[in-house]
């Protein structure tokens, strides 16, 4: 992938004559809503123009969407469905106005979305390599696309892991999801959490405890360095220190590749609130390399 | 492109002429003192346009770009939503708009429209606007302590992107057609065939008001450039002028070629909401702020040398095909910090010069 943006340019200085408007968002239907953790729901949905639906299902893993609450707002939020998937869906934790205003909705309500905006993973870059996904808590959110786009592709990569950390075992994103990759031929998945429960309704929590990390020591997991890329995506603090555990096992900052969130309003390089450094987070992202992002000179 | 010559009092005529053909016509006017201003002529306010004058502080930009616009209207009955966008395709001309501004509108086009997903609402009004252009040639009146229009090459005589271009030789103006909607006024009679004594008499004019600007540390503009660019500003040079931004936003909001907004709904009608953009400002400390309250960028100095990093770095500069400095100083006349552009420029010579001394 390339910073430069020298390509989106268009040289004539003309004004263009018609112009799609990119900030018209189409009318999308709430199906059905599923609890995944505290305060973090999936909402399924469909527009309600089946052409809008059927072009909207050409996103990319690691690709985003605004969505609208008409009265409240408008929100980027990921899109962790894969392409190869029949339904679309949101996984959306509850912290500001919009999102509550989502949390709110019931099947049948409508709201509005559009997009698909962003780079996303550039899967088609890592045929034939191994694929190393690292999420902590509700970082598994964007990383489910390329997990499931990969894995529904299976012949296209070589090994393929999922590591994913979470404070509790009730905080596990996508629960059974996760047991159905545990029990995946193919992929090998481990799961860990900073503390188990002693709550009811979870039960023993047979699993690894600890950090994220401590899974790549795990006894009878070997993470494979070489022709390998590394998904990583989680919290500040989970990244910065699962950045250092693979730059310890020799992994390249180049061959290290997150998906940034910031602050947006528009969705498609105008309104200037994502831009860090000299990148659009929106339009030049939301994946980079850890190169990239080191460059960027912002928290992440 | 095609030049004509019009007598001094025929001016306004070419105001007459654009409102006739259905064009509202912004001009600028002035009140007491510096009290400058664009605004829509009338039949009353005809007579008080201005053709010298020093550069109101708020730029004409806000007539492709408002303060406040609507993008959507959206309806809601019996659960079902209908949206609707809404778009301003009023015909304006800008009479009288300063090479700087001309400068800065070409910047929103390439901004807005040059790229991946251009913006409907600008190109609407852009489509629409026709822009008359007055060089700046009266040193008392046109040229003010701030400008460096000689160092962003954009003024005083702007060489294209205007639709007609004026300049006051005196007793009479030369007319310049930059497009060919602009030619198409030369059909009117108040304009006449120019002739090689007019042309010398620009040209010697043009090359004694260049004479007429404060001699500025802006000259050192392309070298802060590259300073910028290569990344060899320190630290403490970025907190130092961080240190004396006062978080108003004011030089974002008087500036030409700034583009951010933010966008906002408001209840509209008995069953409505109405969607807005409004010009937002990334010296504001909210501008990068998620929802949960994680803010990426640290408190302002990130955000000071935010504008300043967007307007010199040579990526943006190549991003565009402009730069969003058009040189009207607008932001130095604003600024209670005293951290305007050429103050900034100012600060980056010496720091760069101490550090080569080092």
């Amino acid at each position: 992938m390339n910073l430069s943006a020298i390509e989106h340019v268009v040289p004539a200085t003309g004004i263009p004559e018609i112009v799609d408007n990119v900030y018209l968002p189409k009318v999308a239907v709430l199906d059905r809503v599923v609890s995944e953790i505290h305060e973090v729901k999936t909402f399924f949905w469909h527009f309600e123009d089946s052409v809008e639906q059927r072009a909207f299902k050409r996103f990319r893993p690691g690709q985003f969407a605004q969505v609208s609450l008409f009265g409240v707002g408008e929100f980027p939020t990921s899109l962790p469905p894969s392409p190869t998937e029949d339904d679309t869906f949101f996984t959306v934790r509850q912290v500001g106005s919009c999102t509550s205003a989502l949390h709110q909705l019931k099947p049948g309500d409508k709201f509005a979305v559009r997009g698909p905006y962003g780079n996303g993973f550039p899967m088609e870059d890592y045929r034939g390599k191994n694929l190393v996904f690292v999420a902590g808590g509700i970082g598994l959110i964007p990383l489910r696309s390329a997990i499931v786009y990969a894995l529904a592709n299976r012949d296209h990569f070589e090994r393929i892991q999922i590591f994913h950390g979470a404070k509790t075992p009730n905080e596990l994103m996508y629960a059974p999801k996760l047991l159905e990759w545990e029990r995946m031929p193919g992929v090998e998945c481990h799961v860990t959490v900073d503390r188990p429960n002693n709550d009811r309704a979870a039960g023993e929590w047979t699993g690894n405890v600890g950090v994220v990390g401590s899974l790549f020591k795990k006894e009878g997991v070997k993470v494979p360095v070489e022709n390998s890329i590394a998904f990583v995506c989680g919290p500040p603090i989970m990244f910065r220190f699962v950045i250092q555990d693979l730059l310890g096992m020799g992994f390249q900052e180049h061959n290290i590749v997150s998906t940034l969130e910031r602050y947006m309003k528009c969705g498609v390089g105008k309104c200037g609130h994502c831009c860090i450094g000299v990148a659009y987070v929106c339009v030049d992202g939301p994946v980079f390399t850890y190169e990239q992002i080191k460059k960027l000179g912002e928290d992440i | 492109m095609k030049a004509r010559i019009l007598y001094r009092n025929d001016v306004l005529k070419i105001v007459d002429l654009l409102r006739q053909r259905g064009y509202e016509v912004i001009a600028p006017f002035r009140e007491r003192g510096r009290d400058t201003f664009f605004d829509p002529v009338t039949d009353q306010n005809r007579d008080r346009i201005q053709i010298h004058l020093p550069n109101p502080y708020y730029p004409p930009k806000r007539y492709v770009f408002p303060p406040i616009e609507r993008l959507l209207k959206i309806e809601r009955s019996n659960g079902d939503l209908r949206i609707e966008p809404t778009y301003d395709v009023q015909k304006r001309a800008i009479f009288g708009i300063r090479s700087c501004d001309v400068a800065g509108i070409y910047h929103l086009d390439r901004f807005y429209l040059g790229r991946d997903f251009p913006d409907i609402y600008y190109q609407k009004h852009r489509n629409n606007l026709f822009l008359v252009n007055v060089a700046c040639t009266d040193p008392e009146l046109d040229i003010g302590e701030e400008c460096f229009c000689m160092c962003t090459d954009t003024g005083p005589a702007a060489r294209d992107h205007f639709d007609l271009q004026l300049m006051d030789l005196a007793d009479e103006f030369m007319a310049v057609a930059g497009t060919a909607a602009g030619e198409a006024l030369f059909a009117s009679p108040i304009f006449r065939k120019v002739s090689a004594e007019h042309v010398a008499r620009r040209r010697a004019i043009l090359e004694d008001v260049r004479k007429r600007f404060k001699p500025s540390t802006t000259s050192w503009f392309s070298a802060a450039i590259q300073a910028v660019s290569r990344g060899e500003i320190p630290e403490e040079t970025w907190d130092a002028i961080g240190n004396r931004c006062l978080e108003c936003g004011g030089c974002t909001y008087v500036c030409p070629a700034c583009t951010c907004f933010t966008v906002t709904d408001r209840p509209a009608d008995p069953n409505g909401v109405e969607r807005l953009r409004i010009w937002d400002s990334c010296a504001l400390s909210g501008f990068t702020r998620m929802a949960g309250g994680f803010n990426p960028r640290r408190a302002v100095h990130d955000r000071r040398n935010r504008r300043f990093f967007r307007k010199l770095a040579h990526y943006f500069i190549e991003r565009e095909l402009s730069m969003a400095c058009v040189g009207c100083g607008r932001c130095a006349a604003v600024c209670h910090g005293d951290i305007g552009m050429p103050s900034v420029v100012e600060i980056i010579r010496h720091s760069v010069e101490r550090s080569k001394e080092a």
